[in-house]
């Protein structure tokens, strides 16, 4: 069966098996756990999810990975609420700034570890700290006065609006998908990524420019990251504390069940994107079961390691 | 500064000598150890910041219960770094440190009570718990094959659960008598636990199994060819590495005097600049727990010495994430230097 799929295929394919049973496993338990709106609620939950792991399969296919995912995220969320203050007429300048924070975030990391030679964990690691400090020191712990405002109705209608049956930010995250599978397979920037994943030494003998995709991928995951908190500002109306932290984990996870390597150089975004579904469709069978947190939580790791088991396994030599 | 020219070595020779010439005992010592004191100078120095602040604003030098506190709280965090060392020599990453913590912390709380040979077999029980969660990720890690970073990130969403399981709700309670032997409020007695530490780190350092540790983080692959036997001694490393976050978990419960299913999460990250601060390379083979535990009070005094400089504490975390850049910045560029020198 390998004659007609590649290992890499097998796995993205898994990753979607996987992401199926679960809503077949939904529907048995539960009536109407694949229903239309029910289906839709849940890929609408894993889109935020979704679109972290963009940025984080972007970082992960260069053997790197971003650990400053949970306080970019949070301070774009309470950036695009504080500098737009709710309302349409500042919209597009509170994106922008938001969305170009995330990046400047991300940039920084790229540059100490191309530049200054830092580790990518302890970089992108103290980059989260410089970010909370940033972001609880200027809102004042969220105690400002713009620190209560709504998200733009723009920016609501975003991801709340409904187009062609479908909510909005589930279109957005389709483009994302689409845009960000097409730089990987098709683009110079995608062979690229994959190239200094695979042997950043021989990537850079082959003329391949490894300090300016390096630091443009990172700056691609403190964006994506940023475009999750805005939308998620959309999507609950207001910004809070700790709203980023579950976001490393299940970024990662969901890069990890899709099929791409830890290691880099293998590995693809509709895996990952999958592999976001698969994450949040266990949960919500989970909770459809009544399931305690504990429990969850217990299960939720099990079946990490089991997918792990399955097909994550290094070859042996 | 003065720089040899670099004509005079071929592009990408490695550092050693050429054969035949000998470096100075001191100068060696220096070259192998330089991550080690790195540590243990940013120790000192911020241990002199420290006192200075302090004796500036108090009018008097920090006394006894600012160095037991202080030795108290960075207990735990010494011990997960400990143990975050062994897994990061052999080239791996511990992200379950968070849940093995909250999971004897848990366990400490409820279970430590009663007579002084009840709570001895419950503490020896509980590390048991650590060891079986430290065995569980090694034998993954060594038999399974799989990557440290996400088995131990499944593991520790595992070992969460554990915890919230045995104590949904923050409460349980530890004895004061048991308070006393391990954090002592009234004295830096806990100063022996790091002795003891160091003490049994410089035998495992000198023993079979930790040669075989440096070996397997300097090349695996090498490594197995000279017969060291590397699943085995994964195994036994993520083991005795989950004793020592287990211990971690007591000292916690120790100083809370109760327990929280989640306040060892923390543990996870901490560990890691811990670790980094010490001086231990995340790329294996490098370091010693004696820089982490360093780097443990490190972190410790640059929390002090935010307090006393008067720093906002919204602003913490990023001063200790700019400190963590510059630390490893200046330090790998001093190493740089210190391996040049002849």
């Amino acid at each position: 069966m390998n004659a007609v799929l590649s290992p890499a295929a097998l796995r993205i394919l898994a990753a979607y098996g996987a992401a199926v049973l679960l809503f077949v496993l939904g529907a048995l338990i539960h009536p109407g756990f694949a229903s239309f709106p029910s289906v839709s609620a849940i890929l609408l939950i894993a889109s935020f999810v979704g679109l972290v792991a963009a940025g984080q399969c972007f970082v992960i296919l260069i053997g790197g990975i971003d650990l400053s995912v949970p306080w970019v995220l949070n301070a774009a969320a309470i950036l695009i609420a504080t500098s737009s203050l709710g309302e349409n007429s500042r919209a597009l300048y509170a994106l922008a700034l938001t969305l170009g924070m995330g990046a400047l975030a991300g940039l920084a990391n790229g540059a100490a570890i191309v530049w200054l030679g830092v580790p990518a964990v302890v970089m992108t690691l103290a980059m989260n700290g410089i970010v909370e400090g940033l972001a609880l020191g200027l809102s004042g712990g969220m105690t400002c006065a713009a620190c209560a405002s709504y998200a733009p109705p723009l920016v609501r209608a975003a991801v709340h609006g409904v187009f062609l049956g479908v909510p909005a930010a589930l279109w957005l995250w389709l483009a994302v998908i689409l845009l960000v599978s097409f730089v990987l397979s098709f683009t110079r920037f995608g062979r690229a990524t994959y190239a200094i994943g695979n042997n950043s030494r021989a990537a850079f003998l082959a003329g391949v420019n490894v300090s300016l995709t390096t630091i443009s991928l990172y700056a691609l995951s403190g964006l994506f990251a940023a475009l999750a908190g805005i939308l998620l500002v959309g999507f609950g109306g207001q910004a809070s504390l700790g709203m980023g932290a579950p976001y490393l984990f299940q970024s990662i996870a969901a890069v990890v069940i899709g099929g791409v390597s830890i290691l880099g150089g293998r590995g693809h975004y509709l895996g990952a994107a999958a592999g976001a579904v698969s994450l949040t469709a266990l949960v919500s069978v989970l909770l459809a079961l009544n399931m305690p947190e504990y429990g969850r939580s217990i299960i939720y790791g099990v079946v990490i390691l089991a997918l792990l088991l399955l097909y994550g396994r290094e070859q042996r030599e | 500064m003065p720089r040899e020219s670099p004509d005079l070595a071929p592009a990408g020779a490695p550092d050693d000598e050429p054969a035949g010439t000998r470096r100075p005992r001191a100068a060696h010592i220096i070259g192998q150890n330089i991550g080690l004191i790195l540590a243990l100078s940013i120790l000192l120095v911020s241990v002199v910041v420290f006192t200075g602040l302090f004796a500036f604003e108090q009018r008097r030098l920090p006394g006894n219960f600012e160095i037991t506190s202080s030795v108290n709280n960075t207990m735990p965090l010494a011990l997960a770094a400990s143990g975050q060392t062994l897994v990061v020599l052999t080239r791996g990453i511990d992200l379950s440190v968070g849940g093995v913590i909250d999971l004897t912390n848990a366990l400490a709380a409820i279970f430590l009570a009663g007579s002084v040979l009840h709570m001895i077999v419950v503490s020896a029980l509980i590390l048991l718990v650590g060891a079986a969660a430290g065995l569980l990720n090694g034998l993954l890690v060594g038999l399974g094959r799989l990557q440290p970073i996400v088995v131990t990130l499944a593991t520790l969403s595992i070992f969460q659960g554990l915890a919230i399981r045995v104590l949904p709700q923050p409460g349980g309670s530890v004895p004061t008598g048991y308070t006393a032997v391990l954090v002592n409020p009234n004295a830096p007695s806990a100063l022996l636990f790091v002795g003891l530490a160091v003490l049994g780190w410089m035998a495992l350092r000198r023993s079979r199994l930790g040669v075989a540790i440096f070996a397997i983080g300097n090349d695996e692959q090498a490594a197995i060819t000279l017969g060291i036997r590397a699943q085995r001694t994964k195994i036994i490393a993520y083991t005795l590495s989950g004793v020592l976050y287990a211990a971690g978990g007591l000292f916690l419960a120790a100083s809370a005097t109760s327990g929280d299913a989640t306040t060892g999460d923390v543990y996870t990250l901490t560990s890691i600049v811990a670790v980094v601060l010490g001086g231990v390379s995340l790329f294996g083979g490098r370091g010693s727990a004696i820089g982490a535990i360093g780097g443990a009070f490190i972190t410790t005094m640059i929390v002090n010495i935010l307090f006393f400089a008067h720093i906002d504490p919204l602003y913490q975390s990023f001063y200790e994430g700019l400190f963590l850049v510059i630390a490893v910045v200046l330090g790998a560029a001093v190493g740089r230097l210190a391996r040049r020198a002849r």
